[in-house]
């Protein structure tokens, strides 16, 4: 079948050219990998619950408790179907599988991005795959909250309500931007159909583009060679092909992969819609974004509200929080390999403790984006009385600023320690080799 | 047999067709943009979506409760929360809830608790004043506060009013105090005597269009 196939199709060249990648065996070089198995869980996952979803928000009676013919109990489709969905064999796990593989793909994802990021795998010729990785998280995070709004329970309405606001919150345009983004004036008659058509073609789409681009010029470029290749044989691609060595270690890590997933939906339940209920205008208290969103909202929380206008335009705390400094931050991130300057094309990855300030400045922005995250707790730091009103955000503001710092000069002097006992090291080394002749 | 040069056309083959591909493209490109207009829907405003007007009658938020009347009984230093209810054109009774921005806050508060910059005059004896219930931050629905009694709290940033003095901001993210709805008492009832007196949730830094909004509704009415 083989022979058939390759008169026709010429299959051999494609063994040639892609199936033979060589891939580097280190354990950090997997985390891709599992970004990418959770896209496929996901999609799997996500056709499943695409069948038994109603995408709509008109109101319905609600099949598991009528009410009476003149009162009947009216909630939207999309949460009378979610309902549905939990109650159907293996539906509650669907949606936890779902899930917990969307934040499972956010985290491998930032993980391989510090991978890339410490070993300077990002410098040229790889500033490409850096920016579309960038894309990708930012449209992986997208995704996962038109994801959140779905269900369209109460938190799932709150957290539309306040996604809605951020769009409208931006100078000029932001009332027309968010009306055409959700459908009209919150909560629009159309706006579950909208968010569902950007979460199940739209956004998917755009991952999927994506992520075949960041592979074919991964082929195209290959890894940064891990630095025990260079030991073996110099600038020569150390790994083994794709077809078939590489194929296996895949595959068992991919069934691994969807092992775990699947023990962690069986134990952990997620976002309980039947106990939020459905859309009310009673607030939910302390309604939080997922993790990786959770620094842009403790930017939110710590920012003093204030607004001026501008030319026509109002600027307020809440276009700054929520949009301008938040698009800073991934600026800052897009900026990474504009910083480096070398014109040398990077072949072996690099070894963190030789390039301090990079892995200091990395550090220092990770911590940053921690502190901004504890500071989305405030709430919770101020009821539990280790914060009061009135000094939070003066000590959260002095956080943002002195924990990156201390961190950074913190890494400084690890670095120096680490540099230390390898030089001790090295010494030691030529002494005994000087012994050794005598 | 003479050699002679072409002179030069004044613009190369090259260059005229990239022009004419660059321009091809921005035309169809800006004229493909203008669809996005379709992704915004018409707005409509039926009686479920104007705001609080006068007469209307300020009837239980609460579930459980939905569309009662609220007496001033009812009514405490906790706050309870409200729709307004007026009618439609063919004169049945509707609850405004189809702009969730609608929604208000009430208390009553022992005589003379209430103070400026509340304005006394629109609430019923200086006891029941009502308010926006929507955060003018990010318009999530404000409750009272579980740290600091007799303040409210809002759920999203933390953002505090006092109510007792017109819900100016006492902490948090929110730009402008929650606006001030007037009211005044029919027999048992709670009846709005107006529109909101500054601008509410989304309106408060856009005083023209929240202008805008009531010459709509005054047209629509009449
Ligand atoms: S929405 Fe109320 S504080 Fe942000």
């Amino acid at each position: 079948m083989n022979q058939w196939l390759d008169e026709r199709l010429h299959i051999s060249r494609l063994n040639d050219k892609f199936l033979r990648k060589a891939f580097p065996v280190h354990h950090s070089f997997f985390l891709g990998e599992i970004t990418l198995f959770s896209l496929i869980i996901l999609i799997l996952t996500g056709i499943l619950l695409a069948l038994s979803y109603e995408p709509s928000n008109s109101m319905v009676v609600n099949s598991f408790d009528p009410g009476t013919s003149d009162a009947p109990n009216l909630i939207p489709a999309a949460y009378h179907s979610t309902l549905k969905i939990n109650a159907a064999p293996f539906g509650d796990m669907l949606r936890r599988i779902h899930h917990w593989t969307a934040n499972i793909m956010v985290a491998a994802s930032v993980i391989h991005m510090m991978r890339i990021y410490f070993t300077g795998a990002f410098k040229k010729p790889r500033e490409i795959n850096w920016w579309i990785g960038m894309l990708l998280l930012i449209f992986a995070a997208l995704t996962a909250v038109t994801g959140y709004v779905l269900p369209y329970d109460n938190y799932a309405y709150n957290t539309l309500k306040v996604i809605y606001s951020i769009a409208a919150s931006i100078p000029w345009v932001g009332e027309w931007v968010a009306q055409a983004a959700f459908a009209g004036k919150f909560p629009g008659d159309g706006v579950i159909p909208r968010v569902y058509g950007y979460h199940i073609m739209l956004l998917p789409g755009i991952l999927l583009a994506l992520t075949a681009a960041h592979m074919l010029i991964m082929i195209k470029q290959k890894h940064t060679q891990p630095q025990y290749a260079k030991r073996i044989a110099y600038k020569k691609i150390v790994g083994v092909p794709l077809m078939t060595q590489q194929t296996p270690i895949m595959l068992m890590l991919a069934l691994l992969f969807a092992g775990i997933i699947v023990l962690f939906s069986a134990f952990i339940p997620v976002h309980p819609v039947e106990y939020f209920g459905p859309p009310t205008t009673t607030p939910i208290e302390n309604i939080k974004p997922d993790w990786y969103l959770l620094w842009v909202f403790g930017v939110l929380a710590i920012i003093p509200g204030f607004e001026f206008n501008f030319l026509g335009g109002n600027i307020n705390s809440e276009f700054v929080g929520a949009i301008l400094l938040p698009t800073l931050t991934l600026g800052l991130m897009f900026a990474v390999p504009m910083l480096d300057r070398s014109r040398e094309n990077l072949y072996y990855a690099e070894n963190p403790t030789n390039h301090p300030v990079r892995l200091g400045l990395g550090v220092a922005f990770m911590m940053l984006l921690a502190v901004w995250s504890v500071a989305g707790y405030k709430p919770e730091l101020i009821s539990a009385g280790i914060l009061t009103t009135e000094n939070a955000n003066t000590v959260l503001w002095i956080a943002t600023f002195l924990v990156p710092a201390l961190s950074y000069f913190f890494v400084q002097a690890v670095v120096r320690g680490i540099r230390a006992l390898r030089e001790a090291d090295e010494r030691d080394r030529t002494i005994h080799a000087a012994h050794a002749d005598d | 047999m003479t050699r002679y040069k072409r002179q030069d056309p004044e613009i190369t083959r090259r260059k005229f067709i990239n022009v004419a591909m660059g321009t091809t493209a921005a035309v169809g490109g800006v004229s493909l943009l203008s669809t996005l207009g379709a992704a915004n829907p018409v707005f409509r405003l039926t009686a479920d979506k104007m705001p609080p007007l006068e007469g209307d009658i300020l009837v239980h938020a609460e579930a459980s409760k939905e569309g009662r009347p609220i007496t001033i009984d009812d009514l405490s230093t906790q706050l309870v929360r409200a729709w307004p209810m007026g009618k439609d054109e063919n004169g049945a009774d509707v609850i405004r809830k189809g702009d969730p921005n609608n929604i208000l806050a009430l208390y009553r508060f022992p005589k003379g608790q209430l103070v400026a910059p509340t304005n006394l005059e629109a609430t019923i004896d200086g006891e029941v004043v009502a308010y926006s219930d929507i955060c003018t931050h990010a318009g999530c629905s404000v409750s009272d506060s579980d740290i600091n009694a007799g303040q409210m709290r809002c759920p999203c940033h933390s953002g505090e009013y006092d109510p007792k003095r017109g819900a100016v901001v006492t902490g948090g993210p929110p730009p402008k105090p929650l606006a001030q709805l007037p009211i005044r008492r029919d027999g048992d009832r709670l009846v709005v005597t107006g529109f909101f007196l500054t601008p509410p949730y989304p309106y408060h830094n856009n005083e023209a269009e929240w202008n805008n909004l009531k010459r709509e509704v005054e047209e629509a009415l009449t």
